[in-house]
């Protein structure tokens, strides 16, 4: 027996259920699509950054997706290397004693080599490089040209292969050590002893000709060097690079992330600077937000509760102050501090941020305006004074709101940036990150060293993307309500 | 003391903190900063009485004038794409469908990062061989195969609708079932094309992207550096923004556009008519915010001045601080006053606007 089919009108016309659900489900699958399409559109700048981050070039042309920096291989090769070089698989580095095997091959497309004629021999060096490109990358350096030396390098394989096009060629094999003597003496001052190396940069330059093909880690970069070269095979000779030859598996994934907290340095201390930025922006954050909290709900308590003199002045007031400019204010704010002798400190900061709170203090009152005031009446019968009353009765009641107040001025005050450039100009040490990674771009960006840029910004991003997610409901309430206006 | 000066002293106590900001930080400073707008003060020592002379130097500064029209341009050009850019999101979003909640986070990411942080990015990304060159070029090269894709799929469309329509059935232009057919099988067919050579996928390299360094105008009107910022901004504002309009979206009730959809008006017809004037006020209260906030663009021009020419970039809050922070030159703070002041004019005027309208319209509409 067969159902007859369901039908229902639309437009007049008798359709099936079927063609109605049909619909149902492609508009769906239509608007995730387009959803799917925003999502990384919005998302796409950070995360492209947050990948391009980690490569040792984020303006290598064209842009790739996958690269060495995060090829599970070279993971693998960076985590043995420096587990060779200084029995620190993470960190990497060579220590005196140790050595670290290598090898890389290379294709001779046929016609290169005479006939009858052997393979050459590949160079290998270990050149004298300065660690960075910033004037903040300061202090005393390790080098590994000092030190370490490159031994037994042989030709180990001969074997025919094929290149990409289907030439037949010759596949060269190569290896040699990395050795760092354990009878090394220290560079700078014979009495002490051999100190470790971080950073062992290296090159291969194979003959004229010559194919890279792959090396126990891959090379951070292939350079081409002009060559005149009027015969056949017209080629020129190539360099492969490594930064770091014997990085551990932390430092070779996440190389910019350890030089942020390394290269830049305070010109007066010598301290790591990215570090001091980053407690300091923690420290006014807490600072802040204390103050905010305070100052924000006793105001917003009396203009919500208490009845005085001049309360509807100074709501009109609050209001006013809500939409003057900070420019109009910077003036007077930075000579206030100058002549209290607190420009470029982290108090001068402090003074002028919580005031630019006068959202805050609406804030608090909107809410304190919606409690019941059966409340406070019942704790003035019990003989509260108004302190007692706000304190023991009022604030427990506010926890939402001034969790929600928490967390916006958190996010703001980690985010500020005018009154923080207003106030801090120097020294470096007292910046806060927006700051910091201000004088980043200025160092490092003409130089275009952006894997340090990219880092920086991603690092210092990290904490409010914690901050959101974990409380994204007050985020979407408080732009529901109060819409753009930071 | 009688309990009415009891009650003045409690809340003095309360407010005191706050006011103790509010004089020293707002009062005395808005004050001072109209008195410094009369004099040729210049941070040190020079504090002359100048009268009117700055608010007439004003307008006779290039500077300024260039500052004046950037501001104007970026506030124009920001609020209208953010604003129109917040309600088609907040239209795409206000659906019921699984999974929105996911959706919103991500919609919202670009709002939380500092100025600092997604300015950088974006001028990694504006870098003259960056990603936005790369994905320009790489759009021109699939220009051919786009456009062979669009033309298949609105053929595939018409046929399948007037297919449909002949077996007497009510399908409408934009079916949604037809259309995911149509896209596929133009996505099938535009890779067949391009497999055999019909349709050309070029193999141009980037043409380098100049907008931060460039000192021409997009348009006549868009200095490059300032079009740049203008992408950047609305891209970081439309999150905010969207969670208002979906917050006035859920304020509309269903059942208006089931009456609507039974009546026959199709889904462009129901944003025309009932959505778009539906949501009159809050739209108001967005294009307002987005006013107020795009006047006083400051961070990202800060943060581009090295990068970009400073003409391209400069706004009227820029202005101000660089009067009085000019490396090196001789303060201006008397004019940087005068011009601090026009921009809290321009604001002031925005909010008395918005203050005015928004009353009467939710009087009315409530």
């Amino acid at each position: 027996m067969t159902t007859p089919a369901v039908t229902t009108r639309v437009n007049g016309v008798e359709v099936s259920h079927a063609w109605i659900a049909r619909r149902r489900w492609s508009y769906a699958a239509l608007l995730y699509t387009i959803l799917v399409f925003f999502a990384i559109m919005f998302m796409g700048p950070l995360l492209m950054a947050a990948l391009s981050s980690l490569k040792a070039d984020p303006l290598e042309y064209p842009p790739r997706l996958a690269f060495e920096e995060v090829a599970p291989r070279n993971w693998a090769a960076a985590w043995s290397l420096g587990a060779q070089g200084s029995g620190n698989p993470w960190n990497g580095g060579l220590v005196a004693g140790r050595s670290v095997s290598y090898s890389a091959s290379y294709l001779i497309p046929d016609g290169v080599l005479a006939s009858g004629a052997n393979p050459e021999i590949l160079a290998v060096n270990i050149p004298r490089l300065r660690p960075g490109a910033g004037a903040l990358a300061l202090g005393n350096f390790v080098y590994a040209a000092d030190y370490a030396k490159i031994e037994d390098l042989k030709l180990v394989k001969t074997e025919a292969a094929r290149l990409k096009d289907g030439k037949s060629a010759q596949r060269v094999v190569y290896e040699w050590k990395v050795v760092y003597p354990q009878d090394a003496k220290n560079a700078d001052d014979p009495s002490k002893p051999a100190p470790r190396i971080d950073r062992t940069p290296m090159t291969l330059e194979a003959p004229r000709g010559y194919l890279f093909e792959s090396s126990t880690l891959s090379p951070s970069r292939l350079e081409n060097v002009q060559a005149a070269t009027t015969e056949f095979p017209y080629s020129y000779p190539k360099i492969q690079s490594f930064i770091n030859a014997v990085p551990g598996f932390a430092n070779y994934a996440f190389r910019n992330y350890f030089r942020i907290f390394d290269e830049a340095r305070s010109q007066t201390t010598g301290q790591a600077l990215f570090m001091r930025w980053i407690l300091n922006t923690f420290l006014l954050v807490i600072v802040v937000t204390i103050s905010t909290l305070i100052f924000a709900s006793m105001a917003g308590y009396a203009m919500a509760r208490l009845e005085f003199f001049g309360k509807a002045a100074l709501f009109l007031l609050v209001l006013f102050v809500m939409t003057v400019p900070n420019q109009v204010l910077f003036i007077s704010n930075y000579l206030v501090l100058r002549d209290l002798g607190l420009l470029n400190s982290f108090i001068g900061v402090w003074l002028v941020l919580p005031f630019i709170g006068a959202g805050q203090v609406f804030f608090m009152k909107q809410f304190f305006e919606t409690l019941p005031k059966e409340l406070e009446e019942a704790a003035k019968i019990d003989g509260a004074t108004p302190f007692q009353t706000f304190w023991k009765v009022i604030l427990p009641l506010a926890t939402p709101a001034l969790g929600a107040l928490t967390i916006l001025t958190a996010q703001g005050t980690w985010n500020q940036y005018f009154w923080a450039l207003i106030v801090l100009t120097s020294p470096q040490d007292n910046f806060t990150l927006p700051i910091g990674l201000n004088s980043f771009n200025r160092l490092y960006g003409p130089a275009g060293d952006y894997g340090l840029i990219l880092a920086g910004a991603i690092v210092s991003a990290i904490p409010v993307i914690i901050l959101f997610s974990v409380f994204q409901r007050y985020f979407v309430a408080s732009a529901a309500t109060s819409g753009g206006k930071e | 003391m009688n309990t009415k000066t009891r009650e003045n002293l409690t809340a003095f106590w309360f407010l005191l903190p706050f006011l103790v900001a509010l004089a020293v930080f707002f009062a005395f400073a808005f004050a001072r900063t109209v008195g410094f707008s009369f004099t040729n003060y210049n941070l040190f020592n020079k504090n002359d009485f100048v009268g009117l002379d700055n608010f007439v130097k004003l307008p006779q500064d290039p500077l300024f004038i260039n500052a004046l029209t950037n501001t104007f341009v970026f506030s124009f050009v920001v609020t209208i794409m953010q604003t129109i850019g917040a309600l088609l999101l907040a239209v795409v979003l206000n659906q019921k469908l699984a999974g929105l909640g996911f959706f919103r986070t991500a919609y919202y990411f670009p709002s939380i990062a500092s100025s600092a942080v997604t300015t950088l990015i974006f001028i990694w990304l504006f870098r003259p061989t960056g990603l936005l060159a790369y994905l320009g070029a790489t759009l021109g090269n699939y220009a051919g195969f786009i456009l062979a894709f669009l033309g298949i799929a609105i053929l595939v469309q018409v046929a399948q609708v007037l297919f449909e329509r002949s077996r007497n059935l009510p399908a409408t232009w934009y079916d949604p079932a037809l259309l995911l057919v149509s896209l596929i099988a133009a996505f099938i067919l535009t890779n067949v094309l391009a497999g055999v050579g019909i349709v050309q996928i070029g193999n141009a390299e980037a043409e380098p992207l100049v907008w931060l360094s460039s000192r021409d105008k997009w348009l006549g009107f868009i200095p490059y550096p300032l079009l740049a910022i203008i992408v950047m901004n609305t891209f970081t504002t439309i999150p905010t923004l969207m969670l208002t309009f979906l917050a006035g979206l859920q304020g509309i009730s269903h059942s208006v556009y089931e009456a609507a959809s039974i009546d026959g008006a199709n889904p462009i017809q129901q944003m025309l008519y009932i959505t778009i004037p539906m949501l009159r006020p809050v739209t108001f209260y967005v294009v307002t915010v987005s006013l107020i906030g795009t006047l006083q663009m400051f961070d990202q021009a800060a943060m581009l001045d090295g990068t970009a020419p400073l003409e391209g970039t400069i706004t009227l809050a820029y202005y101000v601080y660089n009067n009085v922070f000019r490396g090196g030159a001789e303060a201006q703070v008397g004019l940087a006053s005068a011009a601090a002041l026009i921009l809290a004019a321009l604001t002031l005027l925005v909010v008395q606007i918005q203050r005015k309208f928004f009353v009467s319209d939710e009087g009315a509409g409530r």
